[in-house]
C-alpha cells in the first residue's frame, strides 16, 4: 500500500472542509469587526469590504453616548457575585456527594445533574412569578439569585466529575495525620482540584455574562440592564445604530474570549470531566 | 478508613437516613453530608421547587401581573392547546431542532475528521473554529442579524458582487427565507460544540484499528463507516441528546434575529410563551406553556441524564 497515495487521498477533503468551515466561520466574524471600525458614512452611504479610514469613533459612542461602563458594571457584579457563590456552594456539594457516604446521595447526584439539563427557557416563566412576589424585578439581587438557578448544579457536576478522578488515599492519609474530613478537602483536595476549580468558576462567570433570556425579563431600567440586554435594546428601527452595537458587540465578547483562551486547558479538562465524558 | 467512601454504592431506592450501622463515625458522615449539602438544596428547592409549583398553580387561575388570582380550572390548557399560534410554534421548534442538529452534525462531523488530520496550522484552526462558540449567544445572534441585513449586510453585498443575486434578499423578513436564516445563524454559533466533543472522542479510538482496516484493504468510507462511528458512539448520542434539549428550548436565535416574525413564520414555543406571559402579562396562560412541555421534556432529560451519568 502506498502512504503517499493515502495522504493525497485524505489530503484534498480535508482542505476543502477547512476552507469551507474556515469562509462560514469568518465571514459574519469579518462583519462584526470591519463595521465597528468603519464610520457611519462608510457603514451607510459608501460600502467598501475593507474601510477606507479605520476609526475607534463607533466604540466611543457606545462606551461614552450609550453610558456602555454602566451595564459593564452591572453585569461585572452580576457574574462575579453568583458565580463565587456558587462555586462555595458547589464545592461542598459535591464533596459531600462524591467523598461521604450516606444514603441518598445517588439521588441527590441524579437530581443535580437533571436540573442542570432542564434549559433556564422551560423555567423562566416560573421563576419570574417568584422573583415578582418576592419584590424583586428590577434588582441586580434578582439576576444574581436566579443565576444560581443554572449555575450551581452545572459547578456541582463539573466538581463531582474532578473529585471522583481524585483518589480519596491522599485526605485518608491526611485523616490518619490529624485533619479533619473538612480539613482534608481544604488542604489536600482542593489543591489538587484546582483546575476544576478554574473551570468552573470561568464556565459560570461565562454562563452569567451571556445570560439573556432572565436579564430581559426582570430588568428594564436602563441602567440596571446587563450588557447583554443593553445592546439587543439598541436595535431600535432604522437607526444608524449598527456601528456602536457591533463595537459594544466587541467589547462584550473579549471578557469571555480572554478567559477561554488564557484557561484553555483548565477549560478543555473541564469539558472532558463534563459534556463528553465516555 | 480503609475502603475509600466513593467505592461503596447505596441501593437505589432504600431509606433516606438510616439508622446508622456502622456506629457514630458513620453517623457523622450522614449528617455533615446533609450539612453541606443544605445550602444547594435549599437554593434548589427556592429556585425550581417552589417557582414550578407557583406556575402550576398560577396556569389553573387567569392571574395576570398586578391583579389577583381566580382558580378557572382548565381553560388556560385548553386555550393554549387549541391555538394556532401554539400549534404553529410547537411545528416551528421541532423543524428548528431537526434541521439545525442534522446541520450541527454534518458540519461538526467534517470539522472534527479534518482536524484529526496532521498540517500546517491545525492548532490555530482548532482555536479559530471555536470562536462562534465561545462568543456569547446573543452576540452571535446580533452578528448575524446585521450579517443579513437587506440593505447593508455583507452577505447581500457579497452575493450581488458575485452576481448570484440581482437584488438584496430580505433573509429574515421574508417568511420564505426567515427560518432558514435563524437556523443558520444557530448552527453556524453552535457547530463547533459537536466539532470538539466529536474530535476528543475521535482522539480515543485506537490507530490500530484503522491499520488493521488498512491491511485488509478497506476504504475511508468503510474506515469510518464501521470503526469511527461505532468508536464515536457515546460521545455521539450524548452530544445529540444535549443538543436536542438546547435547541428545542432555544430563546436568543428566534428572539434576537426574527421576534418570530414575519407573520409567525419563525415562532417558536419559547418566545411565545414570552409573548403571552411577559409582553400581554397573560400569566396564567403563559405558566400553562412549561407544565405542559415539562413532562414530555422530563422523561428525555431523564434518558439523558441516565447516559451522563453512567459512571456512578
Amino acid at each position: 500500500m502506498s502512504l503517499r497515495m493515502n495522504r493525497v487521498a485524505t489530503a484534498a477533503p480535508t482542505a476543502l472542509i477547512v476552507l469551507v468551515l474556515t469562509l462560514f466561520v469568518s465571514l459574519p466574524l469579518y462583519s462584526m469587526v470591519v463595521t465597528a471600525i468603519k464610520t457611519d458614512r462608510e457603514i451607510y452611504d459608501d460600502f467598501t469590504y475593507l474601510p477606507k479610514r479605520p476609526t475607534l469613533v463607533q466604540f466611543e459612542r457606545v462606551i461614552v453616548g450609550e453610558r456602555f461602563m454602566i451595564n459593564l458594571r452591572n453585569s461585572l457584579i452580576v457574574a462575579t457575585t453568583s458565580t463565587v457563590v456558587a462555586v462555595l456552594m458547589s464545592v461542598l456539594a459535591a464533596f459531600a456527594v462524591v467523598r461521604l457516604r450516606f444514603t441518598g446521595r445517588i439521588w441527590i447526584a441524579r437530581i443535580i445533574l437533571f436540573k442542570y439539563l432542564l434549559p433556564t427557557s422551560l423555567i423562566y416563566i416560573p421563576l419570574f412569578l417568584v422573583v415578582n412576589s418576592l419584590g424583586l424585578t428590577n434588582t441586580l439581587q434578582s439576576l444574581i439569585f436566579t443565576y444560581l438557578s443554572f449555575s450551581i448544579p452545572f459547578a456541582t457536576w463539573l466538581m463531582m466529575g474532578y473529585f471522583r478522578g481524585i483518589p480519596p488515599e491522599l485526605e485518608e492519609q491526611a485523616m490518619i495525620d490529624g485533619c479533619s474530613r473538612l480539613g482534608a478537602m481544604v488542604r489536600v483536595l482542593l489543591p489538587v482540584a484546582a483546575p476544576g476549580l478554574v473551570a468552573a468558576s470561568i464556565f459560570t462567570f461565562t454562563g452569567a455574562w451571556n445570560e439573556f433570556l432572565l436579564a430581559l425579563v426582570f430588568i428594564n431600567r436602563p441602567d440596571l440592564q446587563t450588557v447583554p440586554v443593553k445592546l439587543a435594546g439598541m436595535i431600535v428601527g432604522d437607526q444608524y445604530v449598527w456601528g456602536m452595537i457591533m463595537a459594544g458587540a466587541i467589547v462584550a465578547s473579549i471578557p469571555v474570549i480572554a478567559l477561554y483562551f488564557l484557561a484553555q486547558r483548565f477549560v478543555v479538562a473541564g469539558l472532558a470531566a463534563g459534556a463528553v465524558k465516555g | 478508613m480503609a475502603t475509600g467512601p466513593s467505592q461503596v454504592t447505596v441501593p437505589a431506592g432504600s431509606r433516606p437516613l438510616p439508622a446508622a450501622p456502622r456506629g457514630t463515625l458513620h453517623q457523622r458522615e450522614v449528617g455533615l453530608g446533609w450539612l453541606l449539602l443544605a445550602p444547594v438544596l435549599i437554593v434548589m428547592l427556592v429556585l425550581v421547587v417552589w417557582p414550578f409549583m407557583t406556575a402550576v398553580w398560577i396556569a389553573f387561575t387567569n392571574k395576570s401581573i398586578g391583579r389577583e388570582a381566580e382558580w378557572i380550572g382548565l381553560a388556560n390548557f385548553a386555550q393554549v392547546v387549541s391555538s394556532p399560534r401554539f400549534g404553529r410554534a410547537l411545528t416551528n421548534s421541532l423543524i428548528f431542532t431537526v434541521v439545525a442538529i442534522a446541520l450541527k452534525f454534518v458540519l461538526g462531523m467534517a470539522m472534527a475528521m479534518a482536524l484529526n488530520q496532521a498540517f500546517f496550522g491545525r492548532n490555530f484552526l482548532r482555536a479559530y473554529l471555536l470562536i462562534p462558540w465561545v462568543l456569547p449567544g446573543f452576540v452571535a445572534y446580533m452578528i448575524w442579524r446585521w450579517f443579513l441585513d437587506p440593505l447593508q449586510g455583507v452577505a447581500n453585498y457579497a452575493l450581488t458582487d458575485l452576481g448570484l443575486i440581482s437584488f438584496p434578499l430580505e433573509f429574515l423578513s421574508s417568511p420564505a427565507t426567515a427560518l432558514p436564516s435563524v437556523i443558520a445563524a444557530h448552527v453556524w454559533r453552535s457547530f463547533p460544540f459537536f466539532g470538539v466533543a466529536f474530535l476528543a472522542g475521535l482522539q480515543n479510538i485506537p490507530s490500530e484499528q484503522y491499520e488493521a482496516a488498512a491491511v485488509d484493504g478497506a476504504n475511508g468510507w468503510q474506515k469510518f463507516l464501521y470503526i469511527t462511528l461505532p468508536g464515536l458512539r457515546h460521545v455521539i448520542l450524548v452530544v445529540l441528546m444535549l443538543s436536542t434539549i438546547w435547541t428545542f428550548n432555544a430563546f436568543e436565535p428566534i428572539y434576537l434575529l426574527t421576534g418570530g416574525g414575519p407573520a409567525d413564520a419563525t415562532m417558536v414555543y419559547t418566545v411565545l410563551a414570552y409573548e403571552m406571559g411577559i409582553v400581554n402579562m397573560r400569566l396564567g396562560e403563559a405558566s400553562a406553556v412549561p407544565v405542559l412541555i415539562l413532562p414530555v421534556l422530563g422523561m428525555f432529560i431523564v434518558a439523558v441524564s441516565g447516559l451522563m451519568s453512567r459512571d456512578d
